[in-house]
């Protein structure tokens, strides 16, 4: 009995060491393969498409090369991250081409995971294609580049004329300032009962929602930012942030916006999107381009009115001072992985698979807005859905979050100051306040000044 | 056995009313999904269905979802039978015997196996990659037949202690070696235990999506517990009624195992029967 | 048993150790031992040196990592919304665990005792469904059962009571009964097998003799499934403090922080950020919090000498 037991042991040890035996033999075929990394998951194949698409061309035009494709299935942002941070940690795991959040780069750069593009970028003719915000998505701290975008998003006003008309505002609806919203919503309270005059995503169950589509639409509308970056400080406090505040303190405590149980929800953008819209019981929705893939044919619920009854609006700066809209941004580019043993080969794929015909069918697939002058003013582009003009236009006075590593603490206490303000624990000139002190801890005095 | 006293059926009848109630207690809050799954137009609330469809099960039941159900099972059911023949083995001797560190070790991997799988991973992963495991559904399913080892092992020693020694002792005067009897005698009665740890085991595999998700990189090779985020879109909106079935198709493979084991879970039993042979 | 039959097990199994030696026990438990030394024992021993590092996934932690001590710890004591995480924990375990899956369970595992096939197999099914189903479904599921207009309250108002904002207004009473709910069917499992193990001769002489169905579960079938009760306790506490997703995707910790177990603030504040170092200091004090539970059961279940 004893000798069985010692022999299942040693089977078992035998099989784990079998196991670890397998595969040495790859280390050789490494340098002749390029390795793509990207997200993909059900409702999302954009990238996958892509890949598969330009991947016969590639290895044509790259002979003795091999495209591998690494789709990671993942849900969140964070656990795509996580995967692909640990993949990048070592030489044998770590792709060539990675599919990146622009918003990543500075902190994967700061890990050191990412290679400079310049050299690449300066010999580059497309290059001259891409918006200036659209270069600058993917510039990191040190001021190099590490990333090119592949597409973008833009946040605006969407806004349902039928319940505008019976409130008696005019359709189209051009709102030329935070008043105009107000007092709009504020009309169609009056008139229209039972409908939610106005939504913007506020609290932190709705994470970045709430600081990119809610108080960051609102700040970098009064002319002031987060981030400084001709001093390249934080900025603490300023008018604009209590504006901010107050913003969203005057929303909620009107009953303009939902009421607080019902918007402090994770799950909130799902109920937006497809119910209060689709049902016509939100007036005014604060919100960004892509909502339209919830009511496409392909989805899930298909809305095939969306166009019709829903308009679209630019979200105005706070007077109507120039540049008179103001937009949000973020976006997904292809970087080059520090440890990748191919450079070249990798930023050929890049080249390829961004060049003005891919890069127009990747953001047409994948409802993105295009940060390309060219793809932008491409009819087949502009065909694909009734409102992509007007999203892409707003690429022009667009804004970029502040990539850098203190920015998602940031986040979060932008988004605890929201919640304070809109459960009415908080005024927003404490909320304000409460918010320099956070960031003034979380950069450090010396990376932070203040605007007047 | 027995005597069907008035009284006896009084009881009767009391629990199985209590556990009627309990069970629409329990079925209660699974209203929305059962709606939602044949809901084509599925929201977060629990509405009637305008029109009633198995569409979304039409949906789910793809070939690639097929074969994910197929992953999580094999990950899954290899995990437990695993971590049921690992555990048994080990708990047999702390048990049975007084070890002096039987208590420190229990406790030591108890505790051990409390700490937060996103921290474990990342050496776990360094790990693999030096051994080139990445990848491997057998090393995966090893991995996760080690996660239930901690509890597997305390069950099946708490349910051990529970079997008297005194009945392997009348094995052994009839002249059955240790493990003959820990085979003949032990194991029979510990059948329950054995199927709590399977099951236990089993659904920590199945419901498991970080482990497979970091050490595999194959989607083909991706389990169940991984490919459910299919249903959830990059900006955070979710399609509920494939979900919802997807769910339900989901959970029907341990509700399946569940009705297998369930008649040794719930069989009593006596020293009379015990005794002989 | 007599106590001659007691001193001979002592001594025999006494001589069986020593009677095989090392191997009597060193051969069983070695497939145990080989798996948890390679897959675990490396990474616990970085997570333990982690936890006093700044390490991180990305960011300069990721770069370059150094050791900061107690830093960490003194971090997390000195902040508030920590000290009201852990508060809220023991809430919910306790609520959860101790009471709700403990003794639902119990009570469920008796009551389930020689009823008919059908009956086991209707309530069994429910019960595991709830356990088995994927935990973010399950928070949808919750989410949808409590939220303003879902099917709670839409119930309550056939009969015509009131519902309220439940996901609102008791957040931590909301999630500890959607915990119980889920983890109920492990305790269920548990005390079935224990129960399995009470031999029939002993309940039913003690019907005979007159005592009553409480009575008899006592000073009969308690003491019995005594260990059971440990064992399930404990497992099912380090269960409970390790529930996530479940909280998260119904409230999200809120109102506010309001539901804040402490995974959730680990998420908050660690691993959103990808800050292992920190995360991993959290998790200790989770640990340690466990073994405190641990300890008070231990105490409390120790037999009467």
């Amino acid at each position: 009995m004893r000798r069985r037991h010692a022999i299942l042991a040693i089977a078992l040890a035998a099989a784990l060491a079998a196991t670890a035996c397998g595969g040495d033999g790859e280390e050789r075929a490494e340098s002749r393969t390029v390795k793509v990394a990207y997200l993909k998951f059900g409702t999302f194949d954009a990238n996958d498409k892509l890949f598969k698409k330009v991947k016969p061309t590639f290895e044509q035009q790259n002979p003795g090369v091999t495209l591998e494709l690494i789709p990671i299935e993942a849900p969140i942002d964070t656990e795509y991250h996580t995967k692909l941070s640990l993949m990048q940690r070592s030489e044998s795991t770590a792709p060539d081409v990675l599919y990146e959040d622009s918003f990543r780069i500075s902190s994967d750069v700061e890990a050191g995971y990412l290679r400079p593009l310049d050299d690449y970028l300066a010999k580059w003719q497309d290059w001259g294609q891409y918006f200036d915000a659209a270069k600058q998505a993917g510039r990191a701290q040190d001021g190099k580049t590490y990333g090119v975008l592949m597409g973008t998003d833009t946040r605006g006003l969407w806004y349902n004329k039928e319940l505008l008309r019976k409130a008696g505002l005019p359709v189209p609806w051009q709102p030329g300032s935070w008043e105009d919203v107000l007092a709009a919503a504020r009309q169609i309270k009056a008139r229209v009962p039972g409908v939610i005059p106005f939504n913007i995503y506020s609290g932190k169950p709705m994470g970045e929602a709430s600081s990119m589509q809610g108080f960051e639409m609102l700040l970098y509308g009064t002319g002031h930012k987060l981030y400084n970056h001709d001093t390249n400080r934080w900025v603490a406090s300023s008018p604009g942030t209590t504006d901010s505040f107050r913003f969203i303190e005057t929303v909620f405590k009107e009953g303009l916006a939902p009421k607080p149980q019902q918007a402090l929800n994770p799950n909130f953008g799902t109920v937006v999107a497809t119910d209060l819209l689709p049902k016509g019981k939100l007036a005014i929705a604060l919100d960004g381009s892509w909502l339209p893939q919830s009511w496409l044919e392909s989805s899930q619920k298909p809305w095939s009115e969306w166009s019709q009854v829903l308009g679209t609006a630019p979200m105005p700066t706070q007077q109507g001072q120039a540049p008179g809209r103001v937009s949000m941004s973020g976006g997904w580019t292809l970087a080059i992985s520090a440890k990748s043993r191919n450079p070249d080969a990798a930023w050929k794929l890049i080249e390829l698979a961004l060049n003005q015909e891919n890069s127009r069918y990747l953001d047409v697939i994948a409802s993105q807005i295009a940060p390309r002058k060219d793809v932008a003013a491409d009819p087949e582009y502009l065909k694909s859905n009734p409102t992509v003009k007007f999203w892409t236009d707003l690429v022009e006075v667009t804004n970029y979050r502040p990539t850098y590593g203190a920015y998602p603490k940031v986040s979060n206490e932008i988004q605890a100051g929201m919640e304070a303000v809109m459960t009415g624990q908080a005024s927003p000139e404490e909320a304000a306040r409460d918010l320099a002190d956070s960031i003034r801890s979380i950069a450090g005095a010396d990376q932070v000044e203040d605007a007047t | 056995m027995a005597v069907t006293s008035p009284r006896r059926a009084a009881a009767a009848v009391a629990a199985n009313l209590t556990l009627a109630a309990v069970a629409l207690a329990f079925l209660a809050p699974f209203t929305w999904m059962l709606l939602a799954s044949v809901d084509e137009a599925a929201t977060l609330k629990a509405a009637l269905p305008e029109r009633p469809t198995l569409d979304n099960f039409q949906q789910v039941l793809t070939r690639e979802n097929l074969r994910a159900f197929g992953n999580g099972i094999l990950l899954s059911a290899g995990a437990g039978l695993l971590t049921v023949l690992v555990a048994t083995l080990a708990a047999y001797p702390l048990s049975r015997f007084n070890l002096r560190f039987g208590r420190p070790f229990l406790y030591t991997i108890l505790f051990a196996a409390g700490l937060p799988i996103t921290a474990i991973m990342v050496p776990v992963y360094g790990l693999f990659v030096q051994l080139d495991l990445v990848d491997s559904q057998l090393a995966t399913m090893l991995f996760l037949a080690t996660t239930g080892l901690p509890f597997g092992i305390w069950l099946t020693k708490n349910f051990m202690d529970g079997v008297p020694v005194s009945l392997e002792e009348a094995a052994w005067v009839d002249g059955a070696s240790g493990m003959q009897a820990l085979r003949r005698v032990v194991v029979p009665l510990m059948l329950p235990g054995a199927a709590v740890v399977f099951i236990f085991t089993f659904i920590l595999a199945w419901g498991n999506f970080f482990v497979p998700f970091v050490l595999l990189l194959s989607p083909e090779k991706q389990p169940a517990a991984v490919t459910i985020y299919q249903f959830f879109s990059q900006y955070g909106q979710v399609t509920l009624g494939p979900l919802a079935a997807y769910s339900i198709l989901y959970s029907l493979p341990v509700i399946a195992l569940y009705l297998a084991v369930q008649r040794t879970l719930s069989g009593a039993f006596s020293f009379a029967g015990a005794t002989k042979g | 048993m007599t106590a001659e039959a007691l001193s001979g097990r002592a001594a025999r199994s006494g001589r069986a150790a020593r009677r095989g030696g090392v191997l009597r026990w060193l051969v069983p438990m070695s497939p145990a031992v080989l798996l948890l030394l390679l897959f675990f024992t490396g990474p616990i021993l970085w997570c333990l040196w982690a936890a006093f590092t700044d390490i991180a996934l990305t960011g300069a932690g990721a770069s370059s990592p150094r050791l900061v001590g107690t830093e960490n710890f003194s971090r997390l004591l000195s902040d508030p919304a920590f000290r009201q995480s852990v508060l809220i924990t023991v809430w919910f375990v306790i609520g959860s665990a101790v009471i709700g899956q403990n003794c639902l369970g119990l009570l469920l595992a008796l009551l389930l005792r020689g009823r008919s096939g059908l009956v086991r197999g209707v309530v069994g099914v429910v019960v595991v469904g709830a356990w088995v189903v994927p935990e973010i479904v399950a928070g949808f599921v919750w989410y949808a059962f409590l939220s303003d207009e879902g099917t709670l309250n839409v119930l309550l108002g056939r009969v015509g009571l009131e519902g309220t904002s439940w996901l609102y207004n008791l957040p931590v009473m909301s999630v500890i009964v959607a915990n119980v709910w889920r983890g109920t069917a492990f305790s269920v499992l548990v005390y079935s097998a224990a129960l399995s193990e009470v031999p029939t001769d002993l309940v039913d002489a003690a019907a005979v003799d007159g005592a009553g169905p409480l009575a008899r579960l006592r000073y009969v079938v308690l003491p019995l499934i005594r260990r059971s009760v440990l064992t399930n306790l404990m497992l099912i506490t380090l269960q409970t403090l390790a529930v996530f997703t479940l909280v998260f995707v119904m409230t999200g910790g809120g109102p506010g922080t309001r539901s804040q177990t402490m995974p959730i603030y680990m998420y908050q504040e660690a691993f959103k950020f990808f800050q292992l170092g920190y995360g991993t200091a959290v998790a200790l004090v989770l640990l340690l919090l466990g073994a405190l539970f641990s300890a008070v059961y231990v105490r409390a279940l120790r037999p009467e000498v």
